[in-house]
């Protein structure tokens, strides 16, 4: 039995019918229609679903949306500023080249998101370590810590 | 991979929570973090008709803390709080480790402290250290409230104690002496987002004199069908001045203690090779750190 829910994704509220076992990342796929958040492993161990629910990084593939009546939930689309501008973290991620296929992005994005709102300044261990949830299959990483090191420091310095 | 239909009650206050349990009875399953239970739907492993999100009820979150008396956790406090909280980190230094060794970040975040006993996989990684510090849980129901150390509430492989009708409310630690120390490590395939093979927590307290041992626990997780308490280094070392042979002693003895499986991830062989290494380091760390306090 489908019942009406209210998700509130990157700022506009989206009132939608789902079932209890609809899980978010479908919702927010096939039903609001935003593309961006992947759906890789659907166990919880690749992290390309990664979302922020009231601003932490969840995995939209085993929540189930109907928990998140009410909430708060960014996706990758809601990243970028309003005038389109890239956010410094996705700026940093083009500028380091630590994108290849491009099908891990989104969930390291929301990630890295994540991590830097709680630690604007995360040690290269604090960046490995809370990464680890996200696998990406093509750059070998180094480059997405690299992006993330930068992308702290230029949100440090204010420059948004 | 699609789940079973199922019905979602979402009560807000324990009294809701306590008559839908006892009108579903066993037709329904707790939902605290999800990060087992869904994936086990998902799998088809179970597929229970009714779930009961018990994460909108404020009495069962939380982490609160009372100079003398020591803290209370609510069951679905998130790991990631604990694992960031500054109070725990202080109080409770090798469960806050621990909680920071579980899964990945979106897993912390997700997951919570009563899951990770109640789920009782061997290989949690809390309840280690919960037990080195001696915490109790209390089990809740509509009649009224229980409680009983983690290692009793614990009772084997997925198997806890608890009886239709009663949910896992909140761990209770007691206020540590101010001169405790505890520490944790683990052994596992990767340093992160992996399932321990051995995991393990040491509380230990030194006399004035920095040298000799005036109280100490060690616990092995992975190693038995619960979390396994050493008598063997308690006996070893207290009333005992410190040293390193008296360390590699007592970790031989964890060695005879530990009950270790072959599993997909180790040999019964290697688990029992790395207990002893896991003591042996842990007790030594432990000291130092005592040291300084």
């Amino acid at each position: 039995m489908k019942q009406l829910i209210k998700l509130e994704i990157n700022g506009r509220v989206y009132d939608v019918p789902v079932s209890p076992r609809d899980v978010l990342a479908d919702v927010i796929r096939k039903k609001v229609g935003l593309t961006g958040t992947k759906k890789g492993c659907g166990m919880g161990d690749c992290g390309a679903c990664t979302v922020l629910v009231e601003g932490k990084p969840i995995l939209s593939c085993i929540t189930l949306a109907i928990t998140c009546n009410g909430k708060k939930i960014t996706t990758v689309e809601g990243l970028a500023l309003p005038d389109g501008q890239m956010h410094p973290i996705q700026e940093a991620f083009v500028n380091q080249g630590a994108i290849q296929c491009g099908f891990c992005t989104p969930g390291m994005l929301m990630s890295a998101k994540g991590l830097l709102a709680r630690n604007p300044k995360p040690s290269l261990y604090d960046i490995k370590h809370e990464m680890s949830g996200n696998i990406c299959r093509c750059t070998g990483f180094k480059r997405i810590i690299e992006a993330i090191e930068v992308a702290s420091e230029t949100m440090s310095e204010g420059v948004k | 991979m699609f789940m079973n239909q199922f019905e979602y009650f979402a009560p807000k206050t324990p009294g809701e929570a306590f008559e839908l349990m006892g009108r579903l009875g066993s037709k329904a399953r707790i939902l605290a973090g999800g990060t087992e239970l869904v994936i086990l739907m998902k799998d088809r492993i179970i597929r229970p008709e009714c779930l009961i999100d018990i994460n909108n009820i404020e009495e069962f979150k939380g982490i609160k803390y009372e100079p003398g008396k020591g803290m209370v956790i609510g069951a679905t406090t998130k790991i990631a709080d604990i694992q960031y909280s500054e109070i725990v980190k202080r109080k409770y230094y090798a469960l806050a480790d621990a909680a920071g060794e579980i899964g990945s970040s979106q897993v912390r975040h997700m997951g919570t402290i009563g899951g990770n006993s109640c789920n009782a996989s061997p290989s949690a990684e809390t309840p280690t250290p919960l037990v080195a510090y001696g915490a109790t849980v209390v089990v809740s129901s509509a009649t009224g409230e229980r409680e009983m150390p983690l290692e009793e509430f614990i009772q084997g492989v997925r198997m806890i104690d608890l009886k239709e009708g009663e949910l896992l409310t909140k761990f209770k630690l007691p206020e540590p002496s101010p001169k405790l120390v505890g520490r944790y490590a683990y052994m596992g395939a990767r340093d992160a987002n992996e399932i321990d093979f051995v995991n393990m927590a040491v509380t230990l307290e030194l006399e004035d004199d920095k040298q000799t041992v005036k109280s100490v626990k060690l616990v092995m997780g992975s190693v038995f069908i619960k979390p396994l308490i050493s008598t063997a280094v308690t006996a070893l070392l207290t009333g005992q001045k410190f040293s390193d042979e008296l360390a590699a002693k007592a970790a031989e003895a964890t060695q005879g203690e530990a009950k270790p499986i072959t599993d997909v991830r180790a040999s019964a062989e290697y688990r029992h090779e790395i207990v002893g290494v896991l003591a042996r380091r842990l007790l030594k760390e432990a000291f130092g750190a005592a040291q300084e306090v």
